[in-house]
């Protein structure tokens, strides 16, 4: 890559922003006054609203007929003391606090109450009806009935209009006034009956706040920091990708630098980092912006928030937040390539940011650590690390699988955009190429990641919403038959042939032999694998109760056998060493085809801790159809591996040992190459080998 | 004899369209170019002019066939061969918002020129092509004379040995193209190997060393204007290409 081709092709792009004024005043000045300014107005209109409900003058009428209600002294006595401490709201500890001086104005009863409240004549309307008729537990006492229903105590009932501001704000004051006399009343009764009076004397409370004012402002920092710059991120990088390669293709200009000799990839990298530098300066502008408008008191920041972060801290957050940065990018990027008009770009921007900001705001859920599933959701991940990070929890392993996993995801979809910029429909009104036009068959190795990538997603919404929270025998049943259905829609949708496609073969003798050897080797390895992960990653004991909850520890052995070994064995074949072997055979080497249809296998075990046995599994069972170029012995070993998992965690005779010694390993490792050899067709001729 | 600097061999170019199925846009297309030559390709509109000249530039893949630039394949060496020709359209346009000498530095610095003559370069051509007194302006504020002065300027200024101009003419005036034309010849004169595509007989027969009729995606005949007029007993170019394409008389 040249570095003064690139340096060229990104001042070229900047230079075309500062150029256009109506961009800058639209795209970066604009916000920067309108943000804050929207901010100030709204808390400006709050306290305006505040002072206004606390200066008016509140008119209520009490009903004429109540004066002839049974209780009518008491229910009198219940508003006047209401009346007196009304606007004294108190604070959530009880205690009593300098509220606002409430005014309330008697008016005369009207004789239409409902048109009074409607022209304002009157705020809120008191009545009181005889109580005793109603058990005062009945669900249809609404909330604005105040007080004991009994034989002598009267019901109050408060009539108001919710539509209107004032009125609305006048039965709030008086029924919180009811309700805290109610409250009072009742101390005072219970304290003459003998019993305490204050609730601290019953059970004295206190809170004591272990953690730092910088943990607890660095929870609130970082619950919003990825979502805010993720905002300002797309917001400042559209501005210069709607005009990166859409703007370009409408202008005419893109054939042109097409016919330069700038390589492609100077090209994406300068466009990436025009728009990587937009965004970044955008974003500055925007948080300098707000901080100054903050030290000015025109606006103040959320309660408990201190925007201040250690250096360290902060140094990590830029690292983290650089794959994200670079996936944003070439998101947009890729969004603006495949737009045929600056217009379309636009449109198709939204959808993109709305994907980002929900992703991005995963970290405000509570409960969800980096240390789950989580960490394999781009984006999220590293808000979620974020706000580890800035409440002092330094999770390392899992910060860089983090940061991994976002760093991946960003160089895909760069390399994706490379791909949209070297794509013929940039110059040519044909879109399609001789896969695309004969479909079937052919299309489906371009189609199967697409596939796969949205069935991952599907079954990541799934777990993360179920889990373990219905009954493992349906959870099983349910991915499998995700995984069984997505498996026969690829197989219609494309007209695969399904012999082919499934590698529905009778595979050689040896393979059984080969399953025999291999899967109990094969559980060994995982089982060194997962101690080995484990000293990065050490699995928490609340992950293995849960585990063996959900594997159905209270279920007989023929049920387990069938859900945990079987129904895997036939589904997850089907889908992985079927339909998603069969896409990709002939795009990747063997090489890479046993690494990435393993690991991938392993990604949709959508559980972190899983993912690495499950993906050594993966590999074998590649390993295992493309050697045997049948479906069949991956079948038995996947059921085999399970059942003897299932087997080892209930019956003491096959258990695997608790401090196994390396030549366990080294023993397994050796007779899984056994087995894997046993599987060849080499020796059968008129076979054809898979893979490559 | 000048050497050869364009070598076109079995080129062919298929498109995919869902209402009309294969289209073969380009066939065995077979011709070269050498230096100081204008080659033009001669055909009606849908000929596979465009597709021809845009997969000698790599803009789009042949999907078979070669051709090499100075040596250099479209397949495995698209950098090089870009380097090494400057592509000139009606459908490649400039940058509204720079001026022109910003445009030609650009264009010299992508298209690697040596750094330290890109300067000098650039005022070469702005003295070359006349646009002293409009290098500070921004392409948005010239005349579409001025903007084509710049175009061809941009295509020629990192010097490269090859310039295709794919239809260079549409949509301007008569001065206009008459100047463009005089550039052209004035580049080959220079030693530049050059491809002219057009559907103008009359600017063929001005401009080419010698053409190549072009139909249907085929190459009909490839010869000097005098060869062509011998092979058919045809004067006019107009009758020759008449006589090529309505006929049979195919050029392997």
């Amino acid at each position: 890559m040249n570095r003064r081709t690139v340096t060229a092709l990104v001042i070229n792009d900047l230079r075309q922003l500062a150029r256009n004024p109506r961009v800058l005043v639209f795209a970066v000045a604009l916000p920067l006054v309108l943000w804050p300014l929207m901010w100030f107005l709204t808390s400006l209109t709050t306290e305006r609203r505040q002072e206004r409900i606390e200066s008016r003058t509140y008119r209520y009428a009490v009903a004429d007929e109540a004066a002839s209600v049974a209780g009518a002294a008491e229910a009198r006595m219940w508003l006047e003391r209401a009346l007196a401490v009304v606007g004294d709201d108190g604070r959530a500890d009880g205690e009593p606090t300098d509220g606002p001086a409430i005014r309330f104005e008697r008016v005369e009863a009207p004789d239409d109450v409902a048109a009074a409240l409607d022209e304002e004549r009157l705020h809120v309307h008191v009545a009181w009806e005889a109580g005793g008729d109603e058990d005062p537990s009945d669900g249809d006492v609404d909330q604005e009935t105040v007080g004991k229903a009994g034989e002598t105590t009267p019901r109050i009932v408060l009539s108001h209009r919710a539509d209107l501001d004032a009125s609305d704000s006048a039965e709030g004051f008086l029924r919180r006034a009811l309700e805290r006399t109610r409250t009072e009343l009742r101390e005072q009764r219970l304290a003459a009956a003998g019993f305490a009076s204050a609730p601290d004397d019953l059970l004295p409370l206190e809170r004591i706040e272990t953690a730092s004012e910088e943990q607890t402002s660095g929870l609130l920092l970082g619950r919003l920091l990825t979502a805010i710059i993720v905002m300002m991120m797309l917001a400042g990088g559209s501005i210069v990708a709607t005009d990166a390669l859409a703007g370009e293709k409408e202008r005419g200009t893109l054939e042109t630098l097409l016919t330069t000799a700038a390589s492609r990839v100077e090209i994406v990298t300068a466009k990436n980092l025009s728009i990587l530098a937009v965004a970044f300066a955008t974003s500055v502008l925007n948080i300098v912006n707000i901080v100054v408008w903050m030290q000015l008191d025109l606006i103040a920041p959320p309660a408990g928030l201190t925007l201040v972060i250690p250096v360290g801290a902060g140094l990590l957050l830029l690292l983290l937040y650089a794959p994200a940065a670079v996936l944003l990018s070439s998101s947009l990027l890729l969004v603006s390539g495949r737009s045929k008009t600056y217009k379309e770009a636009q449109l198709l921007f939204a959808p993109v940011m709305l994907v980002a900001m929900a992703v991005a705001a995963i970290p405000v859920l509570p409960g969800v650590e980096l240390r789950s599933a989580i960490v394999l959701l781009p984006i999220a991940n590293l808000g979620v690390a974020a706000r580890e990070i800035l409440t002092g929890h330094y999770d390392w392993p899992l910060l860089a699988a983090a940061w991994a996993v976002t760093g991946g995801a960003a160089a895909l979809l760069a390399r994706a955009s490379l791909r949209t910029l070297s794509a013929e429909k940039l110059i040519t009104a044909s879109e399609l190429d001789a896969a695309d036009l004969a479909g079937g068959p052919a299309l489906f190795p371009r189609r199967v990641a697409r596939w796969f990538a949205a069935l991952w997603a599907l079954l990541l919404v799934w777990q993360l919403n179920i889990g373990g929270g219905i009954d493992s025998r349906l959870l099983i049943s349910i991915n499998m038959a995700i995984f069984g259905a997505a498996a026969w829609l690829m197989i219609a949708r494309y007209r695969l042939p399904a012999r082919e496609a499934l590698s529905l073969r009778a595979p050689p003798l040896g393979a059984w032999l080969g399953v025999l050897i291999g899967a109990p080797a094969g559980l060994v390895l995982a089982d060194g694998v997962v101690r080995l992960a484990s000293l990065a990653m050490p699995i928490p004991e609340a992950w293995i109760e849960a585990m063996a909850e959900n594997m159905g520890a209270g279920l007989p052995l023929w049920q387990m056998l069938i859900f945990f070994s079987l129904m895997p064995a036939l589904f997850e074949e089907i889908a992985f060493r079927g339909v998603l072997l069969h896409g990709l055979k002939n795009r990747l080497t063997t090489l890479q085809l046993v690494l990435i249809a393993g690991i991938a296998f392993g990604f949709f075990h959508v559980d972190l801790f899983r993912i690495p046995p499950t993906s050594l599994l993966g590999i074998f069972l590649v390993v295992t159809v493309i050697r045997s170029g049948s479906i069949y012995p991956a079948m038995a070993w996947h059921a085999l591996h399970n059942a003897l998992a299932l087997g080892s965690a209930r019956l003491e005779q096959i258990r695997l040992p608790e401090q196994p010694a390396w030549w366990h390993y080294v023993l397994a490792l050796a007779a899984t190459l056994l087995a894997l050899r046993l599987m060849s067709r080499v020796d059968q001729p008129g076979t054809r080998r898979r893979g490559g | 004899m000048s050497t050869v600097q364009v070598e076109v061999e079995g080129l062919s170019k298929n498109f995919f369209d869902p209402s009309r199925g294969e289209v073969r846009a380009v066939q065995e297309v077979n011709f070269e170019c050498r230096g100081s030559e204008i080659f033009g390709l001669l055909g009606a509109n849908g000929a596979g002019k465009t597709t021809t000249l845009r997969m000698i530039s790599t803009v789009l893949q042949p999907t078979a066939g070669t051709a090499r630039v100075l040596g250099h394949d479209v397949a495995s060496d698209p950098v090089e061969v870009r380097r090494n020709l400057g592509f000139y359209s009606a459908s490649t346009a400039l940058y509204p918002r720079l001026t022109a000498r910003e445009t030609l530095t650009l264009f010299a610095r992508v298209n690697k020129y040596p750094a330290e003559r890109t300067r000098s370069r650039v005022e070469e051509m702005i003295e070359r092509f006349g646009l002293g007194d409009y290098a500070g302006a921004r392409i948005e504020k010239l005349s579409s004379g001025m903007k084509q002065k710049v175009s061809i300027a941009r295509t020629v200024v990192h010097d490269p040995p090859v310039l295709i101009f794919d239809e260079p003419t549409v949509g301007l005036d008569v001065l206009n193209a008459l100047d463009l034309q005089k550039a052209i010849q004035e580049l080959r004169d220079d030693g530049k190997a050059i491809l002219f595509s057009t559907h103008i007989m009359s600017e063929a027969e001005r401009l080419c060393d010698r053409i190549a009729i072009i139909d249907k995606g085929r190459i009909r005949a490839c010869d000097d204007l005098e060869g062509l007029r011998a092979a058919t007993s045809q004067h006019y170019l107009e009758d020759i290409f008449v006589h090529y394409v309505t006929g049979d008389n195919t050029t392997e």
